[in-house]
């Protein structure tokens, strides 16, 4: 057919060969530049999603462990006494896991090398004389401890490490051991105590269990005396009466000196509250064990010593913390229940980098637990000894442990993200110090104890809420506005909306979110009734309007042209705007008794948030309505014309045409258009950022805020450190906005070709 | 179509086409020719696209159950006068109609006559088949559904017996469920014939109903026409002389926006009065 053309234009032979050369060459070209530019941009969005995806894989990573050394010690640490003579009390490891100390019977703290061949570097003993050491206590893992003689003296010391940079680059660690004073607690041997020194006047409190089977509370109050000068005050209470003779197995106070808890043979946990140090009160007497019979062997903290770790002689380990759970006031209660271990509990060391804890039994065997996700990460199978001495590594990257026979095991322990799992990222956990299981995002707090809580739920939640309601605000108005443009209007008044339409979707989102955020926001609560009132009143006036039109008679109306009568309902909104703004002040007394933010809340438990859903909503309509708009108003205008005159010729007005004939025909493109304006209100994130508290609550009221997965990425990029936890967990929340989006996306394709199959026009 | 464009002005006042004298301008206002029985009355009917004039003057009577042909070249505004029955005019922005149109006696142009009350006793079959994207029962319902019908048995009865009507019931009656889109161009125009009879219009208009039909659909459609005159008075318009000599009692002959000549099908393809009109029934130009 060209060739005729070309024929008819008279050009000759060769140059025509040469022209149709010429074409096939670019058609070629064409192709392949086509071809090359869609491959290319398939492929950047799945190297995208690549490296975002390598990012969080640690997040799933199971915790790996390896035995790094395994060491025969019984002569070093014996050496200066008769074998069998020195009790090891435990071990404890520097940050960089380069050594560990022992602390024995003698009072020696002895720091060794951490290696196959453990080489002796230094021996401190307490300089407190005595005859020997009966027990001890580790206030806080790795660095702080207390021992106590058979005189009844309790000594308490630190362990502190220090890098050095000597000569060079080599790292020298530096340790060191600082004793405190020496406290006369008891008149006899002390079996088991407890010491922590009150946070804010350094005070300190032991609680001692004695040869005697005496439970005595100690502590040393400053006060002040007559002329000013400080005394010194010690108080001693014997707390034996209370344990109505049952046999001590634990004693632990935590470290703000304010909470004593002591478990029993008998299977008891105590709780007293030392608020006033000179007179402990029992708070709760608890059953910790299944049955009286089985006795709680070991009872420890985990970081923050906000949560006890309690073990039994059945193996069985949980975590209990206070909880206002079930009542009113605030109670210990077991929360985490973990897979036991096979033999008795013997020993636990807290990890000081989250809620992890290793626990060992009388075999030998150590469990590494996670109480967060209340699971049981790893297994170290044991020599069938119990152990001596048990040390989670400062950085929570190694487990050294010591056993009866000396014999020393290090493990090198590849857990970067203990705190993330399935269920930690998109369950309800119980979290520590909360009232129930619950989704919680809170990924920082002020100190390092903190609990960090990455429940992506109210995240998702957020994002969903936020799109939600402003599809619900917007699909009406959009597509409402694009059946009215293309339907019922003239061409010319189309020409004009419709890029007007348009540019507002060209708007910034952060002008927008910010506008929202600051002018909106306050505004709204200002007029919030006649907000209220005002799409009523708007929709009654225009009814009202469109009546009267209609009772016009037509030698009036009948002069315009069609559709020319809505220009007159621009006037009509805007009286029905003034009227309602007028009216906010009446009715919000008359309705909402002066003041609607009381109203809601004591009428439906409902809080208002000034920056809210609806402010969202508004601002997120700004971006959402034109892109629904256009897209359902091209769909509409692409029905063919022979359609809606086939509906009219068989009698239906415009509107039932509009609805019954164009609506169904153009379906498919509206409801792309629909899906196109989810996934932008999904994405959206400096509207949900600034116009929103960021709070991530999880609640469907209108009238309060969320957090989205796109502002709650914006939020916290900047704090998060460079292959955190929370820098991966944000990596994978932008995985799931991406799927969220890419799911939405092929969710509307797929819906709408079926939908296009379904009313494919018959034109070729 | 052969001259789709829009005429021009100058070509209007000066239409020498194929050397043929242009039709000697009728003494205005001519007086319609009188037919037995009439149904719709046409009188000065003059129709502007903005400022073009695309009917001059039209007069003429359309009788009852009958068929009546519009014939004439493209463009010369067979259409425009058969979509002025049911007032389909006013969907086009522009457009501005001086006259009258009354059927039955009543002037459709009146500002009390209900518009769509009007288009369901004027029935309208197009050009080009336009099924509905739905369903061939619900093609067929659609009139009856927006006359607020909604009685399944009711229902049921009009789509089989117009469907019976439009004989289509036999290649349909199996698959009323199907699209109307599945089917075949001439199944889909006698669909539409089946719609709009539905509605028991008074007046069914037919734009050339077979212009994109083979010569099988369009036999059918024929004999349909045949058919359906004993109970409807149908105006059909055709590029196809001998169509308009097969089907059709009475007969126009349309040339830039006037009636040439109006009368018996017989008369104008045996024996026109007008040299014009013969010329063009026997092809000498189109
Ligand atoms: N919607 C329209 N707007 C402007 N001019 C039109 C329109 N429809 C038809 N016309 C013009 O009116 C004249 C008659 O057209 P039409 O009735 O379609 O002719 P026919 O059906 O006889 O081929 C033509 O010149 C055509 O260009
Ligand atoms: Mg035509």
């Amino acid at each position: 057919m060209s060739s005729d053309q070309t024929d008819e234009l008279g050009i000759e032979e060769g140059s025509k060969q040469k022209q149709i050369r010429r074409r096939k060459l670019y058609d070629r070209l064409a192709r392949h530049v086509v071809f090359v530019g869609g491959a290319g941009i398939i492929f950047c969005i799945i190297a995208i999603l690549f490296f975002i995806g390598i990012e969080t894989i640690p997040l799933w990573k199971s915790p790996g462990k390896k035995l790094e050394s395994v060491s025969e010690m019984e002569d070093r640490l014996a050496s200066g006494a008769p074998s069998g003579q020195v009790r090891i009390f435990d071990i404890g490891v520097d940050e960089y896991r380069e050594q560990f100390f022992t602390v024995d019977s003698l009072g020696s703290v002895r720091f060794f090398t951490l290696e196959e061949e453990p080489k002796l570097l230094k021996t401190h003993t307490v300089s407190h004389k005595t005859t020997g050491y009966a027990s001890f206590y580790s206030a806080r893992t790795n660095t702080s401890y207390a021992i106590a003689d058979r005189e009844g003296y309790v000594v308490p010391f630190e362990v502190s490490f220090r890098v050095e940079f000597r000569e060079g680059t080599e790292r020298t660690i530096v340790s060191r051991v600082t004793e405190g004073d020496a406290l006369r607690v008891a008149e006899e041997p002390i079996e088991m105590f407890a010491y922590q020194s009150s946070p804010e006047t350094g005070a300190p409190v032991v609680v001692a269990y004695t040869a005697s089977k005496r439970l005595l509370a100690y502590a040393e109050v400053e006060e002040e005396g007559f002329l000013g000068e400080s005394e010194t005050e010690v108080f001693t209470t014997d707390l034996t009466g209370e344990l109505g003779g049952a046999v001590v197995t634990g004693v632990q106070v935590d470290s703000e000196a304010e909470n004593l808890y002591v478990s029993t043979a008998n299977g008891k946990l105590y709780h007293w509250s030392l608020s006033d140090p000179s007179s402990p009160e029992l708070k709760s007497m608890l059953a910790a064990t299944a049955d009286p019979g089985v006795a709680v062997t070991r009872i420890g903290f985990l970081l923050g010593h906000r949560s006890l770790i309690v073990g039994d002689a059945a193996g069985n380990v949980s975590v209990w913390f206070e909880t206002t759970s079930g009542g009113e006031e605030s109670r210990l209660a077991k929360i985490h229940v973990f897979p036991p271990l096979p033999a008795a509990v013997d020993r636990f060391s807290a990890s000081q980098r989250g809620r992890g804890f290793l626990a060992s039994d009388t075999s030998g065997n150590i469990s590494l637990y996670q109480a967060t996700s209340a699971a049981k990460q790893l297994d170290f199978p044991g020599r069938g000894k119990p152990y001596a001495g048990l040390s989670f590594s400062p950085k929570a990257n190694g487990v050294v442990a010591v056993d009866s026979d000396m014999m020393l095991s290090s493990y090198y322990l590849d857990n970067p993200h203990p705190e993330t799992n399935f269920r930690t990222l998109f369950g309800k956990i119980w979290y520590e110090g909360y009232d129930r299981p619950r989704y919680v995002w809170q990924s920082t707090g002020g100190t390092d104890e903190f609990e960090p809580k990455f429940s992506l739920t109210p995240l998702a939640y957020g994002t969903l809420k936020g799109a939600i309601y402003t599809m619900i605000l917007s699909i009406p108005l959009a597509i409402l506005a694009a059946i009215c443009v293309s339907q019922f209007l003239h061409p010319s008044i189309r020409n004009v909306v419709k890029p007007v339409i348009e540019v507002m979707a060209a708007l910034p989102s952060v002008v927008l979110g910010f506008l929202a955020g600051l002018w909106l926001a306050p505004l709204l609560e200002k007029i919030f009734v006649a907000t209220l009132v005002m799409p009523f009143m708007v929709i009654g006036l225009t009814l009202f309007a469109l009546f009267l039109w209609h009772r016009l008679p037509f030698s009036f109306s009948g002069r315009f042209r069609v559709g020319a009568e809505l220009f007159t309902l621009v006037g009509v909104i805007g009286i029905a705007v003034v009227l309602s703004l007028w009216l906010n002040g009446p009715l919000e007394s008359l309705i909402f008794a002066g003041d609607f933010r009381d109203w809601f809340f004591s009428m439906f438990d409902l809080r208002y948030d000034q920056r809210n859903m609806l402010v969202v909503g508004f601002a997120m309509g700004f971006t959402v309505i034109p892109i629904i708009f256009t897209i359902s108003e091209d769909a509409l205008s692409s029905v063919p014309r022979t359609l809606s005159a086939g509906s009219l010729a068989l009698g239906a007005n415009r509107w039932q045409t509009a609805m019954r004939i164009v609506l169904p025909a153009a379906s498919a493109g509206i409801f792309s258009a629909v899906m196109i304006g989810f996934g932008r209100a999904v994405g959206e994130t400096m509207i949900v950022l600034m116009a929103t508290g960021n709070t991530p609550v999880m609640d469907w009221s209108f009238f309060n805020g969320f957090r989205a997965l796109s502002a709650n990425i914006a939020v916290e990029l900047p704090e998060a450190p460079h292959g955190g936890t929370l820098y991966r967990v944000l990596f994978l929340t932008a995985i799931l906005l991406f799927a969220v989006t890419f799911l939405l996306n092929t969710l509307a394709e797929v819906l709408s070709q079926r939908l296009r199959r379904k009313y494919a026009q018959s034109d070729a | 179509m052969l001259s789709g464009e829009p005429m021009e002005r100058q070509e209007f006042r000066a239409p020498e086409i194929n050397g043929v004298a242009p039709a000697p301008k009728a003494k205005k206002p001519e007086k319609a020719k009188p037919v037995p029985d009439p149904l719709v009355k046409v009188e000065d009917l003059s129709l502007f696209y903005g400022t073009k004039q695309a009917l001059q003057d039209i007069n003429m009577n359309i009788p009852r159950r009958q068929v009546t042909a519009f014939i004439g070249p493209s463009g010369c505004g067979k259409s425009t006068l058969l979509r002025c029955f049911n007032r389909l005019n006013d969907l086009i922005d522009d457009c501005r109609i001086e006259g009258e149109i009354s059927i039955n006696g009543k002037s459709i142009f009146n500002s009390d006559v209900d518009i769509t009350d009007l288009r369901k006793r004027v029935g309208m079959v197009f050009q080009k088949s336009n099924p509905f994207p739905k369903s061939i029962y619900e093609n067929v319902a659609y009139g009856a559904r927006i006359a607020g019908i909604k009685k399944k048995s009711v229902l049921d009865d009009i789509v089989e017996k117009n469907l019976k009507r439009a004989a289509l019931w036999d290649e349909v009656n199996d698959r009323l469920n199907d699209s109307a889109m599945g089917l075949s161009g001439g199944q889909q125009q006698r669909l539409c014939i089946a719609r709009a009879i539905a509605v028991e219009p008074d007046v069914l208009l037919m734009d050339e109903p077979c212009s994109a039909l083979d010569p099988i659909a369009t036999a059918k459609i024929e004999d349909l026409v045949t058919e359906l005159k004993n109970k409807f008075t149908i105006v059909i318009v055709t590029h196809n002389m001998q169509q308009a000599a097969r089907v059709s009692d009475y007969t126009a002959f349309m040339y830039i926006g006037d009636i040439v000549e109006f009368d018996t099908t017989e008369k104008i393809f045996l024996n026109p009065a007008k040299k014009h009109t013969e010329d063009y029934v026997s092809g000498k130009f189109g």
